[in-house]
């Protein structure tokens, strides 16, 4: 009991009403994120990445489109029991978020300084004047030159690069102990999306605080992250240390993954891998393993009946019914 | 923000300048002679001539033009040959009721519109925002002139409670003043209240699912903090624009409005005026109510500024 997780979700299954009837778009997802950690969720878009991140702080309307499942433990409660009130003081406070792209992510019409003293206000309950120091720390903390005249700005002053800093200025503002990173560096370019991890990976240890970083970029997986949890429709398909994902990947989905990704020493008359096919659609989830329609191998077992989620040898986590013999037969072919 | 401010400011010369030369030309534009016109047809071609004569109508057009603006400019607007009076006191005279009325009815459309369209916004789909836009329809569909009729029909005729028409300045009474506006207010606002609140509806629900209200939600903010700090300022800009717009629906309403109730205001004025032929008096509102339409949208423009901070910037 010592040693236990910060969040450890159970089974979770997020259901949307949609006008074309009740869709499950994340299906029993078991995860827990340790302290300090920095969990990498990957997979493509529509696989309930971010749905399944969003679902940790309860974001989505549960009056009328939206119904959980499952456990989400985080401080000995159950996120999902909780009132609506208990809710909001653990948003923002004890789970902060950052999303995607910072520009839509931060309100036009309020300057940053406003945004990020909303919630120390709110939740540390500082006075006006004291909250505007904090969130000029705060600022400076995330590397924002000339922070007490930056406080003022408003979001469209910003650079890309800036906003993104202000947005986990305001999300750290609190001193969350898990941050839910929603593709933060997706809508950035590419030196800024590294300095962007530089700073989440340095504010991850001086403060002590759990990452959950959700990505579609493998890349960005590999410089981060200690643990990875690899999605695909709804379902997590591996799970491994971010060596043995990259060294041993053993789900065929996470196989095609890696191979899609671009060597610089490739040869380059050769076309890049694609993963053929396409994500299914959620209104129509296949009954067996739901990568089979695109696997290369595939057999009438992966059609017929899905595969729990195993812990192999390795220690890593696996749902596919061939992985022993698909790695066998690799080592012949090497 | 003050180059904003100035740049506004100088646009509206152009649009005045093309709106006086629209106005001027009224008069030149309607078929017949406006001096036979207003003498009808049993006058003299010498008492035609002496008419045409003062009016000015004998001087080149060009002149004609600079002569009625120069007037203009220095506050006069010309003489009503019919009202014995001229174009600037008949208008003052006028303008008490139809200012009460478009105010009130303006401020009616705001305090319902507004509060209304957020309670649809906020319970999308349900049977409250079902009625309230079924409601609004009902407002948006019917004629000011056939819900002043029944108005009067219920409240004026059936149950006595307000008077059928009539107006009493505010001089007599605030309570006596209201008495008589009621009827005329809400026949004229309900069609206001109503694309207010449709509006308010729509851009609230559009900027709800915006991102960052996730943001502030993810932030622990309260519901309702959220749908009025965070979503009803963004929201307000298309709101602004139709309470500006609604200016002029109100104006174009009254007309209908006084009629109907026998309202002494610009309304029935120019209605009477375009009866009379009266020009002068005709041109000299027209021109009214297009400054005043002009001022309110720079007052909204000017509110823009206030409540987007990017409006600012983008005209610097």
């Amino acid at each position: 009991m010592v040693d236990q997780p910060l969040l450890r979700i159970k089974e979770l299954r997020t259901h949307f009403h949609t006008e074309r009837g009740r869709v499950t778009a994340v299906d029993g997802i078991t995860l827990h994120v340790e302290e300090r950690e920095i969990l990498g969720v990957v997979g493509e878009s529509g696989c309930g990445k971010s749905v399944t991140s969003q679902s940790i702080l309860r974001l989505f309307d549960e009056k009328r489109t939206v119904k959980y499942e499952g456990e989400i433990h985080f401080k000995s409660k159950n996120l999902l029991k909780i009132s609506n009130a208990n809710m909001q003081k653990i948003r923002g406070n004890d789970i902060a978020m950052i999303f995607q792209d910072p520009l839509s992510s931060l309100n036009p019409v309020y300057t940053i300084g406003y945004q990020i003293t909303e919630s120390i206000m709110l939740h540390q309950k500082l006075q006006k004047k004291k909250a505007y120091e904090k969130a000029v720390e705060m600022l400076r903390l995330t590397g924002i030159p000339a922070p007490e005249k930056r406080v003022n700005d408003y979001p469209h002053e910003l650079s890309g690069g800036m906003r993104q800093r202000a947005m986990i200025a305001m999300a750290l503002a609190c001193q969350p102990r898990l941050l839910i990173a929603d593709e933060p560096t997706t809508a950035l370019d590419v030196t800024i999306q590294a300095q962007i991890l530089d700073l989440i990976n340095r504010l991850n240890q001086e403060l002590n605080m759990s990452v959950i970083f959700i990505t579609h970029d493998l890349g960005v997986i590999a410089e981060i992250c200690t643990r990875v949890v690899v999605m695909y429709l709804g379902q997590i398909v591996e799970e491994a240390d971010v060596e043995k994902l990259f060294s041993n990947p053993l789900h065929p989905y996470t196989k095609g993954l890696m191979k899609s990704i671009p060597q610089i020493d490739g040869d380059r008359s050769q076309a890049l891998h694609v993963i053929e096919g396409t994500v299914p659609s959620l209104h129509d989830v296949p009954n067996g393993c739901r990568f089979a329609s695109r696997c290369p191998y595939a057999s009438d077992l992966c059609r017929a009946k899905m595969p729990e989620l195993k812990i192999v040898k390795t220690g890593q986590k696996v749902r596919c019914w061939h992985y022993e013999e698909i790695l066998e037969k690799e080592e012949v072919d090497v | 923000m003050k180059i904003y401010v100035l740049k506004r400011v100088l646009s509206l010369v152009p649009i005045l300048f093309i709106v006086s030369i629209m106005i001027f030309m009224i008069i030149h534009v309607t078929p017949g002679d406006p001096a036979t016109v207003m003498l009808g047809d049993t006058a003299t071609t010498e008492q035609v001539e002496a008419l045409r004569n003062e009016l000015g109508l004998n001087i080149p057009i060009y002149q004609q033009y600079i002569n009625w603006i120069t007037g203009i400019l220095h506050g006069d607007l010309g003489y009503s040959f019919f009202m014995r009076q001229s174009v600037t006191m008949a208008i003052i005279s006028h303008l008490g009721p139809t200012v009460s009325l478009a105010i009130m009815a303006q401020i009616m459309a705001i305090i319902i519109g507004i509060p209304v369209g957020i309670i649809a916004a906020n319970r999308k789909g349900s049977l409250t925002d079902q009625s309230i836009m079924g409601l609004s329809l009902l407002g948006i569909s019917i004629p000011s002139f056939l819900l002043a009729l029944l108005l009067i029909l219920l409240f004026g005729v059936k149950l006595q409670w307000l008077p059928v028409a009539g107006y009493k300045a505010l001089s007599e009474g605030m309570w006596v003043h209201l008495k008589y506006l009621i009827l005329p207010i809400i026949a004229l606002g309900s069609m206001q209240v109503a694309l207010i609140a449709r509006m308010t509806r729509n851009s609230m629900l559009e900027v709800l699912n915006m991102d960052y209200i996730k943001t502030a939600r993810s932030k622990g903010i309260k519901e309702r903090n959220i749908v009025y700090k965070h979503a009803l300022r963004n929201a307000f800009l298309p709101i602004l624009t139709i309470v500006g717009q609604s200016f002029a629906v109100l104006v174009a309403g009254a007309a209908v409005v006084e009629t109907v109730f026998n309202i002494p205001g610009i309304g029935q004025l120019i209605i009477n005026s375009i009866e009379r032929r009266d020009f002068a008096v005709i041109q000299g509102i027209v021109l009214f109510v297009a400054l005043v339409y002009v001022l309110i949208n720079l007052v909204v423009d000017l509110l823009y500024g206030v409540i987007d901070p990017r409006v600012r910037l983008n005209h610097k």
